[in-house]
């Protein structure tokens, strides 16, 4: 057994020393580290860090929120900065990741002590991260985590940056359904739900109001991630003939279920989904052109919209990344908002410091190319989304009355224009 | 075991338990916990994968197992000290352990590429049991665990601790196992299993006792990290991922070595955390986990370790052309712990 | 029961899919012993390649089935050559399996660089035609490839039953050593071996890529799906291969259909297990080539 045990003496001393030699070399650059300076001494720089996905699963998504970021960071800068201080954005990559995104947000916070952090993309990063951020003490800001369990927390640290929970989106639907004199309500509801915190939730809320109004849950079906045939589902769904089908979707889901229904040559009369259909450019090249019209979503910013900073956002981000208007990812949009509010809890305090922006952001309405946000305790906004439709091979809002563009389109026409 | 060894051994306990108080700050903490967590979760997998020679790329599976159980456990519970979780760790373990023993049993009647398959099919089992079972697993929405209600001061460090005492458990079995009847029995089946089988060895048992004791610990390190991250989700939590990682880094520093997965975890988790942090947007990390996964399996097939003491050998062979050879098996047989097993069952001298 | 016999008619039409898929996969382990995991990135490989044809050039993937071919098959032979030949014999069965693990990830990963990881499907003009037969609907698209596979199948069974390579081939599954005797080639026959379970990739890629939406980690999914089918079928035996893939997705179909959709995945892994508890060897693989 001799060699084994030099093996070990050989294998102890090389841990040892790869060991030493990462203790060395973090307590080197902890200590040269100069970082971001915690003073607030007007001129120096105010550095905002965040983790989002560059890499992985949410890679396209994380690229836009990172356009957004940049974007609003360059606009501020062009007008003087925060407060006479000009905003430097941190970003990492977490590669998709809840282990890196925690060690991302320790870093940022604890080694390279940056002013103020903002929040990665999705819920599924934002939970683990606002842990992190709660600890220290620092405020927040997040654009992409609503699901339901972000806010089931309690932290008095986050702020979701879009008009409502993402559990709301349907609401707004729901509103316009029951709006409607009852002779042209839909009687029957059928409900195809993606087993995800941001969709099922969404259809569920709907299922809620309109059982509690009257219309009859003919067909229930919540269908795991890895679906890829949406044959069986439709079929079921076809036969239960609903008025009104109602996905809980994520994107590539609901350009399935539209095809199906296609394949299936069945059209209901009203049919809202919640994810898919508010993508501009992806749902007619998915789902067929001369197959969208009628199809109805939520969402929050749009092209063409009129809301705080809304057009100098569009302008600003077709002169740095080209395409047109509707090319922007909302999620572009949303991160843009979230330095919006940053702005504006300057402009009204004075102050740019993270206990500032927690005790300042519960009260009040904020102002945003969102629209006027205002928060919750928990973190959760209360507004609502907008109801948006397809109209000529174009998403139009179509309630509430205050931002609609046009009139609701209903019953849906049929497939194929 | 001669006292120099016993001597490192102690320095590298008294290292681990040492480096928080030296006021190291959080982010390092943070990265040492990861490291640890990796360090364990690769010894415990070379127990398998490593002695046994039955590479399981389910592991990841009992990850999440360990991670649901502790959230199933404290599901609404409101901590008082936040050692709770670590108390009931053992709970977890033996859990992991009872699951493992049954699939140890069907999966390792087979061949070890079949072994894969039924290992890599029960980490898919796992994972969807975990998006389909709402009730007990929160499905896609994931699942919280109970807040920790330690100080933000030292937060990372009862969690460092405990990852030290799991990681130094399982090097402590490893190092057991190495030289008892069971260690033997384990290198004799990956030799050669029908000859280990005719020369008595308990093959079946002996297989589905390593199996077990490393599934339970993965289990137990899946916890640890489910109440460390405070939130888990099913495709993070049942990951094929980690088994790559876990194999990896087993394969980086040696299979069938004491350190050499300790020394693998260092080297990539560090690596990988610090890489991905520094470099942004690293778009490359897939690309280069599997380059260096065929490089060593193509290049270094036995790892860091076993290579270089193999050339450390080599070297001392050369000088010491003239000495008698005095240490039996020492320098008379091949380099390697197969070499045990020829002598063993090839009748070497006793 | 209109469900169920609509479901039974899509197992079959998808099942045809699988069985092109697996049929690669189990002809390489019959040739080389090796269990590619890589086998569903190969897959996905070939539907971005047949995406990329059509976006770029307007290429119907139907027609651009050879020339992905012919990539695979290179690219198949490539990978034997490279990193499955320089392995020694007594660790290959072992190190095999990571090692094709590993020629999987490096496949998402270059896939994930070349096209990022958004959803990708081709959506040509027919995509979302269907016919009316009875009641029922048939997807012209589903049904096309599952003429596909037929016919892909058929020139497999010839080119193993009527070519010399083909014999080279089954003698080497057979009884290496004697193939050996006889003078066959047996480091060619596992390289073409190789390079052709890859070109049945190819094959499966285009009609993957109209049926369903991709991106680069939609391998995992499908590898564990073709897993159990070879198994099912018997390591080695292409014609078990094709009948173990309807039964398999069929059976998942008639779940989805009946049951719910969410369990049908587990139909697949069910099944697996039961074949490894019950008949190890699976429908029709030999005794000493199968699971013991």
């Amino acid at each position: 057994m001799d060699q084994s045990i030099r093996s070990w003496r050989k294998g102890g001393v090389v841990v040892a020393a790869a060991s030493m030699a990462l203790a060395l070399g973090a307590c080197a650059s902890s200590s040269n580290n100069s970082g971001a300076s915690a003073t607030t001494s007007a001129g120096a720089p105010l550095v905002i860090g965040a983790s989002i996905s560059l890499t992985g699963d949410f890679a396209d998504s994380g690229k836009a929120v990172q356009r957004g970021y940049q974007l609003w960071a360059s606009q501020v800068n062009a007008k003087g900065g925060i407060l006479g201080r000009k905003v430097t954005m941190k970003l990492v990559d977490d590669a998709s990741s809840p282990t890196q995104v925690v060690s991302n947000y320790q870093n940022l916070i604890n080694r390279d002590k940056v002013n103020l952090v903002f929040g990665p993309f999705s819920s599924l990063l934002t939970v683990p991260a606002s842990q992190v951020a709660k600890r220290y003490g620092y405020s927040f800001l997040e654009p992409a985590g609503g699901g339901p369990k972000v806010f089931a927390q309690n932290l008095n640290n986050l702020f979701f940056v879009q008009p409502a929970p993402v559990v709301k989106s349907g609401d707004v639907f729901a509103d316009w359904v029951l709006s409607l004199p009852a002779a042209q309500r839909p009687k029957t509801a059928a409900y195809t739900e993606l087993d995800d915190p941001f969709a099922s939730p969404i259809a569920e809320n709907v299922r809620a109001r309109f059982e509690a109004a009257g219309i009859k849950t003919v067909y229930k079906e919540i269908y795991p991630a890895e679906t890829q045939d949406f044959s069986a589902i439709m079929a079921k769904v076809v036969s239960a003939n609903p008025d009104v089908l109602v996905g809980g979707t994520q994107n590539e889901d609901a350009y399935a279920q539209v095809k199906t229904l296609v394949q299936l040559k069945f059209s209901p009369k009203f049919m809202f989904l919640s994810n898919g259909a508010n993508s501009p450019l992806e749902f007619p090249s998915k789902a067929g052109t001369k197959n969208t019209p009628g199809i109805m979503s939520a969402g929050d910013w749009f092209p063409g919209s009129t809301a705080p900073g809304s057009a100098d956002f569009t302008a600003a981000y077709i002169k740095a990344n080209g395409g047109t208007a509707d090319t922007i990812d909302n999620s572009s949009a949303e991160a843009y908002a979230c330095g919006q509010v940053l702005e504006a809890v300057a402009a009204k305090t004075g102050k740019i410091d993270n206990a500032t922006i927690i005790s300042t952001l519960h009260q009040g309405s904020w102002p945003t190319l969102l629209g006027n946000l205002t928060w919750g305790p928990d973190g959760a906004p209360s507004g609502s989304f907008n109801l948006i439709q397809w109209q000529g091979g174009k998403l139009v809002p179509v309630f509430p009355d205050a931002t609609a563009k046009a009139k609701p389109i209903y019953p849906k026409p049929s497939w194929g224009g | 075991m001669s006292i120099p060894s016993v001597l490192r051994g102690g320095i590298f306990v008294a290292a681990l338990v040492t480096l928080p108080l030296l006021g190291l700050q959080h982010w390092f903490l943070n990265l040492l916990v990861f490291v640890l967590i990796y360090a364990t979760l690769s010894s415990s997998w070379n127990l398998v994968g490593g002695f046994a020679g039955y590479p399981s790329l389910g592991h990841a599976g009992f990850f999440g197992i360990g991670a649901y159980t502790l959230a199933l456990i404290f599901r609404d519970h409101v901590l008082a000290t936040g050692y709770e979780p670590f108390v009931l760790l053992p709970v977890v373990g033996l859990i992991g352990a009872l699951i493992g023993w049954p699939i140890a049993l069907i999966a390792m009647r087979t061949r070890a590429d079949v072994f894969a398959i039924v290992t890599i099919t029960f980490l898919f089992v796992v994972q969807t049991l975990a998006f389909n079972l709402h009730d007990l697993t929160g499905g896609s929405q994931g699942t919280a665990l109970p807040i920790p209600p330690f100080n933000a001061d030292h937060y990372e460090v009862p969690f460092y601790y405990v990852l030290v005492a799991l990681l130094l458990f399982t090097m402590g079995l490893t190092f057991a196992t190495m030289r008892s009847k069971v260690g033997l029995s384990l290198v004799s089946i990956r030799a050669d299993e029908d000859k280990a089988r005719g020369v008595g060895v308990r093959v079946i048992g002996v297989k589905v006792l390593a199996f077990s004791v490393s599934v339970g610990i993965t289990a137990m390190v899946g916890a640890v990290w489910a109440y460390y991250e405070s939130f888990i989700y099913p495709q993070f939590a049942v990951d094929p991922l980690i088994t790559i990682a876990m194999v990896l880094m087993t394969f980086l520093g040696g299979r069938g070595t004491l350190w050499g997965p300790v020394l693998g975890a260092v080297i990539l988790e560090s690596g990988q955390q610090v890489l991905t942090y520094q470099l942004g947007a690293v778009q490359l990390y897939l690309i280069v986990y599997a380059l260096i996964f065929l490089v060593i399996i193509l290049l270094l097939p036995r790892g860091i370790l076993p290579t270089i003491e193999d050339r450390l050998r080599l070297y001392r062979r050369r000088r010491r052309t003239d000495a008698a050879p005095d240490d039996w098996p020492g320098d008379l047989a091949a380099p390697s712990s197969e070499a045990d097993t020829a002598t063993l069952l090839g009748g070497g001298a006793t | 029961m209109h469900a169920l016999v609509q479901g039974v008619i899509l197992g079959i039409l998808t099942g045809g899919v699988y069985a092109l898929m697996a049929s690669g996969q189990t002809l390489i382990f019959g040739i080389m012993k090796v269990v590619n995991l890589a086998q569903g990135a190969m897959v996905i490989m070939a539907a971005y390649l047949a995406y990329g044809l059509f976006t770029r050039f307007g290429l119907d993937p139907f027609l651009a089935i050879p020339i992905t071919t012919v990539i695979m098959f290179g690219l198949g032979v490539g990978v034997e050559l490279l990193f499955l030949r320089p392995l020694r014999r007594e660790d290959k069965s072992e190190l095999s399996l990571l090692v094709t693990f590993a020629v999987a990830l490096l496949i998402e990963g270059v896939l994930s660089v070349t096209w990022g990881t958004t959803y990708r499907s081709i959506n040509a003009s027919y995509a979302n035609s269907s016919w009316t037969v009875g009641s029922y609907q048939i997807t012209v698209v589903r049904f096309w490839a599952f003429v596909l596979s037929l016919v892909a199948l058929g020139l497999l069974f010839w080119l193993l039953n009527r070519t010399r390579f083909g014999r080279a081939v089954r003698a080497t599954v057979q009884n290496p050593e004697s193939a050996r005797l006889l003078g066959v080639e047996a480091q060619w026959v596992s390289a073409l071996g190789f390079g052709l379970g890859a070109a049945t990739a190819a094959a499966a890629g285009s009609v993957y890529g109209l049926l369903y939406p991709f991106y680069s980690g939609s391998h995992y999914d499908l590898i564990s799906r073709l897993l159990s089918i070879v198994v099912l079928g018997g390591l080695g035996s292409v014609g078990g291969a094709v009948i173990a893939a309807v039964i398999v997705s069929t059976s998942s179909a008639i779940v989805a259909a009946t049951i719910s959709p969410a369990w049908s995945e587990m139909t697949f892994f069910v099944i697996l297990i039961l074949v490894l508890l019950i008949r190890p060897r699976g429908l029709f693989g030999s005794v000493n080539r199968g699971a013991i």
